[in-house]
């Protein structure tokens, strides 16, 4: 079979997410500028993808996302942009349209919802083929509901003259090692699950088209090259260094996750997901906590110069964030943080100046004695004191609490300090008291260890921050769903 | 076609097996639950799913069918003898043959999965081996992961010993497929508790359930409803049994139902390892959700407590929180309260409000350090990582004796306080301005036999929002 592969379809796609305005309108200057923040890392782009929340768009919206990522890019890099629809009809239209607008190419999905058969979902893509504008596949059944099969994908790779590529979102590796074997040559495959970039790249992938490259495309471009010069040490150790990241990203709710983070480093104006999509939602907030974490430890949200306490102090705060930080008479900040569900973490932090209000309660507090709820002083600097929420009975349950939850929490706070998440310069005139949950059902003692940890990172910083701010309250009020508000 | 040799119908318990501390079997406690429970069924069913047999030795499957056939008074004994291979089935279907089970009930292989071809040699090669014995074809896709293939079902029945087959999947288009090509030579027994008045409707002829041996009494009277017709009072009795057949369904199956019968006083014994008596699959939280629903369905009695409200002046009402009434009225904070609804979902709320730097603020952060047994307090929150401005500690006034009734503070009644407060900062009721200077105290009391949770927010919910009103406006 002779080769259809291009030139330009290889490298490091990101999957732009698509910024609205306020009147729920596309906002053309953030998009400019998420574009502008991207492009020097970055092998093509993709508008309106599923990332971009095409689903969410109308034809009209599409076509102008799609011009304004062809102006703002130049032709610097291919623009693949995303044109697939629910009916053959509209994808037709949309695709025809792309063509003439000046795309190098188009990302197709599977038509979704009503679930055609495969012969269908081959006629489906047949029509397509015959615009003339070299198509790429795309199979995401997370989404579409449809997972090509390898002789469907191979089909389609063989037989339409326009199919230069693949994009593959399963995750299935056992798929595209199938694809590899039957089109590596042929056309182009990209993979396009974050979590196994690494090990598909290595396998032989000629690329990938990537939520998380909205956040770090120098990261991706970084293991991109080394894959293609074989340093699979290096390919190990970066894929490693964001694994956590992409996890958040591939599986709670990607395009929020993608907004949210821009928003941490620097893209201040990008808007949240549109409905039904909503913040909070599947993004949940302590994958927020978790994310502003992990962008942390790469570098990517540096300090700003912040008052607290009357003094000038280093603080990593992320880019949309006012830097005014609570007063620290009495800061309450709250944390929560799984999976599994039996191991979750549960941290009402109260966190104030020792000569205030907080300092006086601990005080009266650590010379009483509380059979069952021992407190325990896990930190001198700064002074920390934890105290169990439910009564510890047992060994196993001692343990759970006074080591591992005791452990995630002083770990949180040496690191809350070396990321300028806690200022050096108040540890000596604070405490902090940390009432801890731990479900009776707990059996795995590292998830104690680190969800305690994450819920402790949150809360410092929430009660810093004052966070959440009665804005978000109020948006979420009615939407709210508490766990136990509802019979089994 | 000639007459099956057995035609299982009626309700059938699906008896589990009890273990002792030491893990072997507790043959008086089998002994004694099937002495419970013998005089409201047709029949039994040791060793089914929820009898754990995939944790049994063939002796004891064997034993535990003997001791089910001694007991059952002449009624039908219906031995589960399932396998994961063919052998050790047949093996086992022809222990209880010997033993003098009625019947035999012979899950779907699992663990590997047999093609369409392999689950028919199964069923074939246990029927000729045992021709004399009748045969339950019996699919629970939740467990064996895969389905009981319709169409091999189809051709099972034609053998004449073959004679039913136990649906445990709930999905009830699967149940009508079996009727619709089998339903003429095979009897289906619905084995999924929360389907049973509709599967009854659609043709079924009877019932195994793990719950048979909680409320079999419920189970008979919603079977002769539907037989005369009376969908009326079989939905009304379905209804009743619908939550506590959900859990035992959903959360541990054979582990649920041992707590359940602890709860009336019938020792069933502990499971066998892996499974745990509770804090597996079936949670803390959901064992006290049993305990409430037998309390509902009159099976075991409450323990008759009475709600506490606090007294006296309202100033004085917060001292158990550290605030007496002179430091209130000195600090000139805001207090409030309200009840709303009656019965056992009444509500009161009493509340303070004040300085976070003052003795408010230290009562507060004291409160967090004090977790008092049965009166702890937490931080209110409208979902877990949305707490609210300002900062609210919510401290029930009557001892949470259970998860039950701590599940009742910490779910609706927190939900319900934060949605008042978010709703009067919207009103303006409590100024924006005190969200990150003040703090607030809530003193909740709850009835402890408290069972509505949607009535228990909406009155938790009415009387914080009166509480806050009361202290904001009246006050000022």
């Amino acid at each position: 079979m002779k080769s259809k592969k291009t030139e330009w379809f290889k490298g490091i796609y990101p999957a732009l997410v698509t910024p609205f305005t306020a009147d729920d309108q596309i906002d053309e200057v953030t998009y400019r500028q998420l574009i502008r923040f991207v492009l020097p890392h970055v092998n093509g782009v993709v508008p309106c993808g599923t990332t971009g929340e095409f689903s969410s768009m109308s034809l009209g919206e599409k076509q102008h996302t799609i011009e304004i990522c062809l102006d703002e890019v130049a032709g610097s890099v291919p623009v693949l942009a995303g044109t697939g629809c629910q009916s053959t009809r509209e994808t037709l239209e949309l695709t025809a349209w792309a063509k003439e607008a000046g795309a190098a190419g188009a990302l197709v999905v599977t038509p979704y919802f009503l679930k055609p058969a495969y012969n269908e979902v081959f006629d489906h893509y047949r029509q397509i083929d015959r615009i003339g504008l070299p198509l790429v596949l795309y199979n995401i059944p997370q989404c579409a509901g449809t997972h090509y099969r390898w002789w469907t994908a191979e089909g389609m790779g063989l037989a339409f003259d326009n199919v230069i590529g693949m994009k593959d979102s399963s995750g299935d590796m056992p798929f595209f090692m199938a694809a590899l074997e039957k089109l590596r040559g042929t056309i182009g495959l990209f993979v396009g699950h974050d979590e196994v970039v690494g090990a598909a790249l290595l396998a032989g992938a000629d690329g990938a088209i990537l939520a998380s490259a909205n956040l770090v495309p120098d990261l991706w471009q970084e293991i991109y090259q080394a894959a293609q010069r074989g340093d699979i040490e290096q390919v190990r150790q970066r894929q490693k260094e964001i694994q956590i990241l992409t996890r958040i990203v591939v599986r709670k709710g990607g395009p929020q996750a993608a907004k949210e983070g821009l928003r941490m480093m620097g893209v201040t104006n990008m808007s949240n997901v549109r409905l039904p999509m909503i913040q909070g939602g599947e993004f949940e907030r302590e994958d927020y906590e978790d994310l502003r974490s992990q962008l942390e430890n790469l570098g990517k949200i540096g300090t700003q110069s912040v008052i607290l306490d009357g003094q000038e102090v280093p603080y990593a705060l992320p880019a949309d964030i006012t830097p005014t930080l609570q007063d620290l008479i009495l800061c309450v900040g709250e944390g929560f943080a799984g999976p599994p569900f039996s191991e979750v973490a549960h941290i009402d932090l109260v966190l104030g100046k020792k000569d205030g209000p907080v300092g006086r309660a601990l005080e009266r507090a650590r010379h009483e004695t509380r059979p069952g709820h021992e407190l325990a002083l896990i930190s001198e600097r700064p002074l920390t004191m934890l105290v169990p929420t439910v009564t510890v009975r047992g060994e196993k349950a001692r343990q759970l609490v006074y080591e591992e939850a005791a452990n995630g929490i002083t770990l949180a706070l040496e690191h809350a300090i070396t990321k300028h998440n806690l200022p050096a310069e108040i540890l000596d005139s604070i405490c902090l008291i940390a009432n801890v949950f731990v479900h009776p059902a707990a059996s795995i003692r590292q998830r104690v260890k680190i969800n305690n940890y994450k819920a402790m990172r949150g809360a410092i910083r929430k009660a810093l921050e004052g966070r959440p701010t009665i804005q978000e309250l109020v948006a979420e009020k009615e939407a709210a769903r508490h766990p136990f508000r509802y019979a089994p | 076609m000639t007459a099956k040799p057995f035609q299982p119908a009626g309700v059938n318990p699906a008896l589990v097996t009890p273990f002792s501390r030491d893990q072997s079997v507790d043959e008086e406690a089998f002994r004694a639950l099937i002495r419970h429970v013998l005089p409201d069924v047709d029949g039994l069913v040791p060793c089914g799913t929820t009898g754990e047999f995939n944790y049994l030795t063939p002796e004891e499957n064997k034993w535990l069918v003997q001791i089910a056939v001694e007991e059952s008074g002449g009624k039908p004994v219906i031995a589960g003898t399932g396998a994961p291979g063919t052998k050790l089935a047949t093996e086992l279907a022809r222990s209880a043959q010997e033993v003098g089970a009625t019947a035999c009930l012979v899950v779907c292989p699992y663990f590997l999965h047999p093609s369409d071809k392999g689950v028919f040699q199964h069923y074939y090669t246990i029927a000729k081996a045992l021709p004399d014995m009748p045969i339950i074809l019996y699919n629970i896709p939740q467990v064996v992961d895969a389905y009981l293939p319709r169409r091999v079902v189809e051709d099972l029945a034609d053998i004449p010993n073959i004679v039913g087959l136990k649906d445990s999947s709930g999905n009830l288009t699967y149940t009508m497929e079996i009727l619709e090509y089998a339903g003429d030579r095979l009897n289906v027994l619905i084995g999924h508790d929360e389907v049973v008045l509709n599967a009854l409707a659609g043709g079924a002829s009877g019932m195994i359930l793990a719950s048979a041996q909680v409320y079999p009494a419920t189970w008979q009277a919603i079977l002769s409803a539907v037989k005369s017709g009376d969908l009326e009072t079989a939905r009304a009795l379905q209804r009743c049994v619908q939550k506590l057949s959900r859990i035992f369904c959903r959360y541990g199956g054979g582990v649920a139902v041992k707590q359940a019968l602890k709860m009336m006083d019938i020792d069933a014994g502990r499971p066998r390892s892996p499974l745990k008596s509770v804090g597996g699959a079936l949670l803390h939280e959901d064992r006290a959700e049993i305990q409430l629903e037998l309390e509902k369905l009159g099976l075991i009695s409450h323990p008759g407590a009475e709600m506490r409200v606090l007294e006296g002046s309202l100033a004085s009402r917060f001292e158990s929180v550290g605030l007496d009434a002179r430091a209130i009225e000195s600090e000139k904070m805001r207090i409030g309260t309200a009840g709303a609804g009656d019965g056992v979902e009444a509500v009161q709320i009493d509340l303070v409000c004040g300085a976070k730097g003052g003795p408010a603020g230290e009562a507060w952060a004291y409160q967090l350090t004090y977790p008092r047994h049965g009166f702890e307090a937490l931080t209110t929150i409208l979902e877990p990582n949305l707490t609210v401005r300002p900062s609210t500690l919510i401290v029930p006034t009557n001892e949470l004796k259970d998860l039950r009734q701590a599940n009742m503070i910490y779910g609706p009644v927190q939900n319900a306080v934060a949605r008042a407060i978010v709703d009067k900062l919207i009103e303006g009721v409590l100024p924006e301005h005190l969200a990150y200077t003040e703090v607030l105290l809530v003193q909740a009391s709850i009835h402890p036999q408290a069972l509505d949770r949607r009535i228990l927010h909406r009155n938790t919910y009415q009387a914080t929002c009166a509480a806050l009103e009361n202290a904001f406006t009246e006050v000022a």
